[in-house]
Order: structure tokens, then C-alpha cells, then sequence
């Protein structure tokens, strides 16, 4: 990731907009990327600050690229770079050596007279037999642990150019959401993914249903119901990459301008950014999958969606595995219970019991239920495979039961 | 501000349902009541209403102010569940005793009810008056510093002092203990989680705390009692005026000359104008010429284009980003002119056999330093161990003279130099005040040397004029050598 020094937004009438290189804008970067990648791949050995200024001769008559760009460029390079680091020390250890060595001799003067005599060559010429090795090298090493002199050992790097240039436009991205203090996300799908995400974030979520399928999802951290704060703006960062995996949604971010005043930054799905993180699986396990494909899109009245509505309540949210919705606008959610585990259990129960006001049907395996257990009517026990059957029993059963919120 | 929507849960039956006051990542948040009792519940703080949890919710600086508040307005209802900050039991205890004035502020402090902040010059023993606030305490406490060097300073002077091996949260460490110490920026990220840990919080060099995000330090921190401290609260941007609800009010003032003289060395400002090399000088000019040509060639067109201008250009226009290098270059040339290191050579020479400190403007030129002197160097990547050599080294005498870019500009305590030369740096009030600071601990009666070295004719000058400007410097004697 970026620092916010590297980021690079315009800000114009309201609108926050993030430094983007894409091929119809900036086609000459691809060369850009390709020979920035060469300077690395050869760059074993070569310093921070001897790779930095080979990347700023590379757009030396680029009439189109700020420092701060370049430096970016350098700095997700560097991300995928290993340097000597001298985490052992020995820089330090040769520099209290010799400053030790030297100390007798202070101040070491550039000509010799009847007060002071150590002349700067001749204390470093005999420390350099001491150390045996020429003095040349020794000062070369005395600060290899400084950030901008440290040697580059391996480079990682990035497949190719097209993906330097996409990261990059990401971290742009990021980098501009630093300054974010709020997110408005609409969502038609993955709610799962969005929803574990933001949480892994540390964003609290305020759900609105926009439709069937459709909400909105407002992201915030806890104090920003207090103030405004920029405290959350690394949080919305980290949750960026997921969002862009997803699909079928829009975003809207307030921004802070550096001259304090608010600006909005938006994107979609179809703005064409990828993501480093692979988009969400379809189905959650095999079993569903297969149960999905069994079920098909509709049937006795019934039509199947995955994935499609969010139940919840304060900050508690649950995302059923399936809806199903009935020609009479019946919605039944379903939810498939794949572990056993005696909390995951638990857990599921808790769940249902806070959306007892909505219909919602549970599928139960066989091994997870007591002998005894008293299987309720809203819930659907299976052995390996899901049968339609008893399922489409327990739909009409629910679809009788009373009014839909 | 939020108010309360739509029916919640709690008006159906107000009365008898438990008022829970918890902390939640660095505020306090409020459940059990219904908007029936808002008005209430805001009479007992700054509540406000966060529709997303259905509770309400403050900033844990308020926690003492709200649960005195809370207890009495729901009494059985309320129960408090913020876990109150450890005790702490002291090691072996070896503080000195404090002086008048250490003891004055510690006594103001106290009378305050624990909150408040201390105002006294550098080098008179801030120190030793909040760890005898932690030792009359004895609660959990958070020192936080603006950075880890002046963190593990602290580190070692609780250690020496109260005989505690206090936690360290920066510099890549997270170690967490009843007593901890760590710096503004760390401070700022973890208070959100650490927040409801400390009785006491104690910020060094106060002045750092106000900026936008540093503040929420403060904010986001339950402790019930806060001590301040500094030598320049004044910040230019005017927010010091909110340290007051940050952290208290101001208990005790001593002014810088009250104290010059008496615990502090005299001193004198000594300053010596080099001139650059005929290369240096004709380089500086010809980069000169290039950003005013280049400037005045924009102004034809545009008017007011300045380097502002220049700078937002500097992207789009390659020949805006030759003037931008050219000044970086012209700035480089008088922070490492090589006169710099002659005058260093001579007043080496002249300090010979005295410890002298040199403040350089750049860490380039702190290396520069150093390998034409072979003498140590604090750069801010040191690590800690390096950096306790060094200065142990210098303090015992090892080294005759130690090097720093800006890390020790504040509050680092350095063993007693009586000289210190200047040969770089931004003008500043504050800067000043504490670069002094470090060169007049008082040993004995002989007087301190500040040094400024500074190339004549170039902008050095001027930064060097704005920073004798500071109260700091008054009354001084000013000579050329």
C-alpha cells in the first residue's frame, strides 16, 4: 500500500477523483511499467536510491508525471522487493568500531600542526590496515543501513506490466481513501463477502433495503458518530480490495480535502479496477451447489435466489444462503447448516431466534441433531443430499404461516 | 445530531431495565435506555444518539465526568462496566527529592484534582515531577512521547526511578503493561483499544497533542487523571487552546528566565557566517537563476504564479520540475556547504577535550559530519542499541562529540554539553528554545556555547535571524567570532 504522501487526487466541484492509468489515458505507461520492472529485475545489488533515480530517468521527458507519482511507482515496487536490511547489525557494529578507533584522535584536521596532529587521511588510512581492508569499502559499508543506501537482494516483482499498472491504480484507490470518513456501498449480491469484510475492517454497517435484493450499506467506525474523523479512512483502505472482487454494486465515499472541505469520491463495479483477491465463490460448499442446480431457477412457484437478502438487526446481520420467492410474493429465506460443530450450532439458533419475525427455514444434517430433539416445522433434516420434497413441505408450510412482515 | 427514531425497545418499559456504561473502542457507550430517558441520559454528558448500535455514545475522555453523573441519576439501574485501571506497585523506588519549584508544580497538579498540565523550561526536571506523580498514584499509567527515543527515555527513567519495567508500545513493539510507555502516532492507532487500561495518562511535550488525528490520543483515553508537560505550549495554529479540555488546565508556569541562571547554565549565542566555496557560490547562483528565470517567465502569462504554483505544475510541466530540483539543489548546497565542515574542524579544535554536540539540518549532512569526523550520528532509523551506545559513549566521555539530524530536537536527555553548534535546521521558535535546552543542564558554573553556523547572503541567514527572534534567546550575547 501507499502512504498518503504519494497520493495523488484531483479535487474538482465536489468530487474526489483518484489518480487512474489506464490504456486509452496514459498508453505510453505500459512502456513505462515494462522498462520500471527491467531497472528492477536488474536491479539486484543496485541501492534504494540508485533504483530511484534509474525509475526517474526512465520519465525524465514525460510531460505528464509528478514526482509523487514516480515515487509511488517506487514504492510498490519496493513492496515487492527484498533489500539487505542489515537487521543483524553490522553496519552499526563497523561504525561504533571505527568511531571507537577514531576517538583518541579527535578532531581529526586536515593538516597536521603543534597543537593537533591526526590528520584525517593518516587516522583513516590506519584503521583501514587495522580493519584490513580499504578504507574505500569500510565507508562504503558505514551507512549501508540507511534506508536510501540499502541493496536490493531479490525482487518479486509483478507478472507484467498491465499489473504493475493495475495495482498501482488501486493503491491510487487506497491512498485517496485514507482521507475517507464515510462509505455508502449499494449492493445486488455478495452480501456475504461485503458484510465479512467490513467487519474484518472494523466498520460498523447501517443497512437499508432498497428493493428486493437491493441495499444500501453504510460503512462508519464506531466515533464517527461523534465527529468526523479521518480515524477510519485506513480501515475503508483495507476493505476496498474486497468490494472490488465483488459484483453488481456502486460506492460513494466522503472525502476529506486537504483544505478541509468535503468531496465525494464514487465507483462501481463496472469501473473496470481488479482486485488482488479473487472474487467470492459462487456457492459456499458443494452441497449447495448441487442443491441449487437440482432445485433450478423455479419450481412449483417457487423461484431460487442465492445469496439475496440481508436479515438484520443493529449490528447483527445474516446473509441466508438462499431466497426463495413465491409468484405470490411470499419470501422465504433458507439457510443450510453445513457444520456441527456444538457453537456453530448454537450460534445458527441464536440467529434464527433474533429474526423470528421473518420466515426462514433451516437445513439441519442428521448427525448434528440429539436423538431426541424435537425438529421443528420450520426445519429440514437431510442426510448427505437435500431432497426437494420435504423442502418444498416446509416452504408451503411457512407460506401459510401468517403474514410477511 | 442523532436523535432517536422510530419505537426502541426500551419504551415499553423504561423503568427497571440495567443501564450499561462499557467502553467500545475508545468511547463509552450507553445501554438500557430508550429515547423515553434521553434527556436524562444527556443531562449526565455529551450523549449522543447512534442509531447503528441503538445506545448512546460519548468519548471516553468523559468517563469520570459521566459516571459520577450516571450513578446518581439511575442509581440501582447502573452498572459500570468499564474495568477500572490497575494499581501499580513500585519496585524499588529511587527518586530524587524535588526541588522547590518541581515540588510546586507537583502540589498544583494534585490539587487539581490530577488534571492539569505543568509549563516549565527545558532541562528543569519535567521528569522528575510525573514520576513522583506516579508514584503518589500508583495506578496504571500511560506516558506518551513524541518519539521513541524520548520513549525509551522514559523507559529507563521509570526503570531507575520506580524500579518498573514498564511496557513499550512503538517502534515495532507491542508489549503492553499496566504501566506503558509510547508515542504520539502509536498512541493515536491503539487508544481506540487501550483506552479504558490507565488511570492516568501523561503526555510529554504537550504541545504535539492538539494537531486533528493526535488529539483523538486524548480523546479516545478514559483515564480520569491527566498530566501535561512542556516547555512551549504555543502552537501556530492556536490549538493549544484546546489542551485545556484535552488534558486540564494549566496548574504551574515557570517562565524560561525565570529559570536561566538560577537551575540553568548561563549561555551565549555565538554565531558564524561561512561563505560558500567560488563553485558552491556560482552553483548556487546559477540554480538561483534558474528558479527566478523560470518564475518570472511563468508570471508573463500568469499572474501570481508562484512556488506554490510551481510545485501543483511541477507534474505536468518538466520544465516546472527542473526549477522544483533546481531549489532542492540550492537548499542542499547551503545545508552541506563544505565551509560548514571547516568552521566544524576549527571549533572542534577550539572545544577540544569538551563534549560538543552538533546539530545538523539533514541526515546527508549528519553523515557528512560523520565521516570527515568519525563520530557517531543519531539518525531517526537508529536502533535503539546504537543509539544507547552513542549516547552513554558520549556522556562517559568515549566519544568526544555526537551528531544528530532533528531526532533530538526535543526533550532527549543528553549528557551535559556545554557546547552545542548548529549547522542546519528550520527556524523555529519552539526548535530553538529546545535546542538550547539541551546544552544548559547545569554543571557546575561554567556557561554553555550555542553555536550557529550559517552561509551568508543565502536563506540561511534569514531562518537564522527568525530563530534568535525567540524568547529563548533573549538577553543573550550575541558576537562573531
Amino acid at each position: 500500500m501507499l502512504t498518503s504522501e504519494h497520493a495523488i487526487v484531483v479535487y474538482e466541484r465536489g468530487k474526489a477523483v483518484p489518480d487512474r492509468l489506464t490504456r486509452v489515458s496514459h498508453v505510453q505507461y505500459v512502456g513505462y511499467a515494462e522498462r520500471m520492472l527491467a531497472v528492477y529485475r536488474a536491479g539486484v545489488g543496485k541501492t534504494r536510491r540508485e533504483l530511484q533515480r534509474a525509475v526517474e530517468r526512465i520519465f525524465a521527458d514525460e510531460t505528464d508525471c509528478e514526482l509523487r507519482r514516480i515515487r509511488a511507482f517506487c514504492k510498490l515496487l519496493d513492496d515487492a522487493s527484498e533489500y539487505d536490511t542489515d537487521r543483524r547489525g553490522r553496519a552499526a557494529r563497523l561504525r561504533l568500531q571505527v568511531f571507537g578507533m577514531a576517538a583518541g584522535s579527535h578532531p581529526l584536521v586536515e593538516r597536521r600542526d603543534q597543537l593537533f596532529e591526526n590528520t584525517e587521511a593518516e587516522v583513516k588510512a590506519r584503521i583501514a590496515e587495522h580493519l584490513g581492508r580499504p578504507w574505500d569499502d569500510i565507508e562504503a559499508e558505514l551507512y549501508a543501513d540507511v534506508i536510501d543506501f540499502q541493496r536490493l537482494k531479490a525482487f518479486e516483482g509483478y507478472p507484467d506490466a498491465a499489473a504493475l499498472l493495475s495495482r498501482y491504480n488501486v493503491a491510487q484507490l487506497q491512498a485517496c481513501l485514507y482521507r475517507a470518513e464515510r462509505m455508502v456501498v449499494t449492493a445486488t449480491g455478495d452480501f456475504k463477502t461485503l458484510l465479512r469484510y467490513a467487519k474484518l475492517a472494523k466498520l460498523l454497517h447501517t443497512i437499508r433495503r432498497l428493493g428486493p435484493g437491493r441495499y444500501r450499506i453504510e460503512l462508519t467506525g464506531p466515533a464517527s458518530v461523534l465527529r468526523e474523523t479521518r480515524r477510519y479512512g485506513v480501515c475503508f483502505a483495507r476493505f476496498v480490495p474486497a468490494l472490488l472482487a465483488c459484483r453488481g454494486w456502486s460506492m460513494r465515499a466522503t472525502v476529506r480535502t486537504p483544505w478541509k472541505a468535503a468531496a465525494s469520491l464514487t465507483l462501481t463495479s463496472e469501473d473496470g479496477l481488479h482486485s488482488h483477491l479473487p472474487a467470492p465463490e459462487e456457492f459456499d460448499s458443494a452441497l449447495e451447489e448441487r442443491f441449487a442446480a437440482k432445485f433450478g431457477e423455479e419450481r412449483d412457484g417457487w423461484r431460487l435466489e442465492r445469496e439475496a437478502e440481508i436479515v438484520f438487526k443493529g449490528q447483527t446481520a445474516f446473509v441466508p444462503d438462499f431466497v426463495f420467492r413465491h409468484e405470490d410474493g411470499t419470501e422465504v429465506l433458507f439457510e443450510i447448516v453445513g457444520f456441527w460443530t456444538p457453537e456453530y450450532l448454537a450460534g445458527k439458533r441464536l440467529t434464527v431466534r433474533r429474526f423470528r419475525d421473518r420466515r426462514i427455514v433451516l437445513a439441519v444434517p442428521e448427525r448434528s441433531l440429539n436423538p431426541e430433539a424435537m425438529v421443528g416445522e420450520d426445519v429440514v433434516v437431510y442426510k448427505t443430499a437435500l431432497k426437494l420434497g420435504p423442502l418444498l413441505e416446509a416452504l408451503e408450510r411457512a407460506r401459510g404461516s401468517g403474514e410477511s412482515p | 445530531m442523532y436523535r432517536p427514531r422510530g419505537r426502541s425497545a426500551g419504551e415499553a418499559n423504561p423503568e427497571g431495565r440495567p443501564v450499561r456504561l462499557s467502553f467500545d473502542h475508545g468511547t463509552l457507550r450507553l445501554d438500557g435506555v430508550g429515547e423515553g430517558e434521553a434527556d436524562a441520559v444527556r443531562e449526565t454528558g455529551p450523549w449522543l444518539w447512534d442509531a447503528r448500535i441503538g445506545a448512546f455514545r460519548c468519548d471516553a475522555i468523559h468517563y469520570a465526568e459521566v459516571w459520577g453523573a450516571l450513578a446518581e441519576r439511575f442509581a440501582d439501574r447502573f452498572t459500570d462496566e468499564v474495568a477500572p485501571p490497575k494499581r501499580v506497585k513500585w519496585g524499588k523506588v529511587s527518586l530524587p527529592s524535588l526541588r522547590r519549584e518541581q515540588q510546586g508544580a507537583l502540589d498544583a497538579w494534585l490539587a487539581a484534582g490530577g488534571r492539569g498540565q505543568v509549563i516549565m523550561p527545558t532541562g528543569t526536571g519535567k521528569t522528575e515531577i510525573a514520576l513522583a506523580a506516579m508514584r503518589h498514584t500508583s495506578i496504571a499509567t500511560l506516558v506518551v512521547a513524541p518519539v521513541r527515543d524520548l520513549m525509551y527515555q522514559w523507559h529507563r527513567r521509570i526503570l531507575r526511578g520506580l524500579g518498573y519495567d514498564a511496557g513499550i508500545l512503538g517502534d515495532s513493539r507491542h508489549n503492553v503493561r499496566p504501566v506503558t510507555v509510547t508515542t504520539y502516532d502509536s498512541a493515536y492507532i491503539h487508544m481506540a483499544d487501550l483506552g479504558d487500561r490507565f488511570g492516568l495518562v501523561a503526555f510529554d511535550e504537550e504541545h504535539h497533542l492538539p494537531g486533528r488525528c493526535r488529539r483523538e490520543a486524548a480523546l479516545f483515553c478514559a483515564a480520569a487523571m491527566r498530566l501535561g508537560l512542556t516547555a512551549t505550549p504555543e502552537r501556530s495554529d492556536g490549538l493549544h487552546a484546546d489542551l485545556d479540555s484535552l488534558i486540564g488546565p494549566v496548574v504551574y508556569v515557570q517562565k524560561v528566565s525565570a529559570a536561566k541562571g538560577r537551575t540553568l547554565a548561563d549561555y551565549d549565542v555565538v554565531r558564524i557566517p561561512v561563505a560558500l566555496t567560488d563553485d558552491e557560490q556560482a552553483r548556487y547562483e546559477e540554480l538561483g537563476r534558474i528558479v527566478r528565470s523560470f518564475i518570472a517567465s511563468r508570471r508573463k502569462d500568469q499572474e501570481g504564479y508562484d512556488w506554490q504554483t510551481l510545485c501543483a505544475e511541477s507534474g505536468k510541466d518538466p520544465e516546472a520540475r527542473q526549477a522544483q530540483r533546481a531549489y532542492y539543489a540550492k537548499k542542499s548546497i547551503e545545508d552541506r556547504a563544505a565551509e560548514k565542515l571547516r568552521v566544524l574542524e576549527d571549533l572542534f579544535r577550539l572545544h577540544a577535550g569538551e563534549r560538543v554536540i552538533v546539530f545538523a539540518g539533514s541526515n546527508a549532512m549528519a553523515m557528512d559530519v560523520s565521516r570527515r569526523f568519525l563520530v557517531p550520528t543519531l539518525l531517526s532509523h537508529s536502533r535503539k542499541r546504537e543509539r544507547l551506545v552513542a549516547l552513554e559513549g558520549f556522556g562517559g566521555g568515549t566519544f568526544p562529540v555526537l551528531v544528530a539530524n532533528r531526532v533530538l530536537d526535543e526533550g532527549v536527555d543528553v549528557p551535559a554539553a556545554k557546547v552545542a553548534i548548529v549547522i542546519g535546521g528550520q527556524a523555529s521558535t519552539r526548535q530553538a528554545k529546545q535546542r538550547l535546552g539541551r546544552i544548559l543542564r547545569r554543571t557546575g558554573e561554567a556557561r554553555a556555547t550555542l553555536y550557529e553556523v550559517v552561509c551568508e547572503d543565502t536563506n540561511e541567514e534569514a531562518r537564522s535571524r527568525r530563530r534568535r527572534r525567540s524568547d529563548a534567546y533573549e538577553r543573550t550575547r550575541h558576537r562573531r567570532l
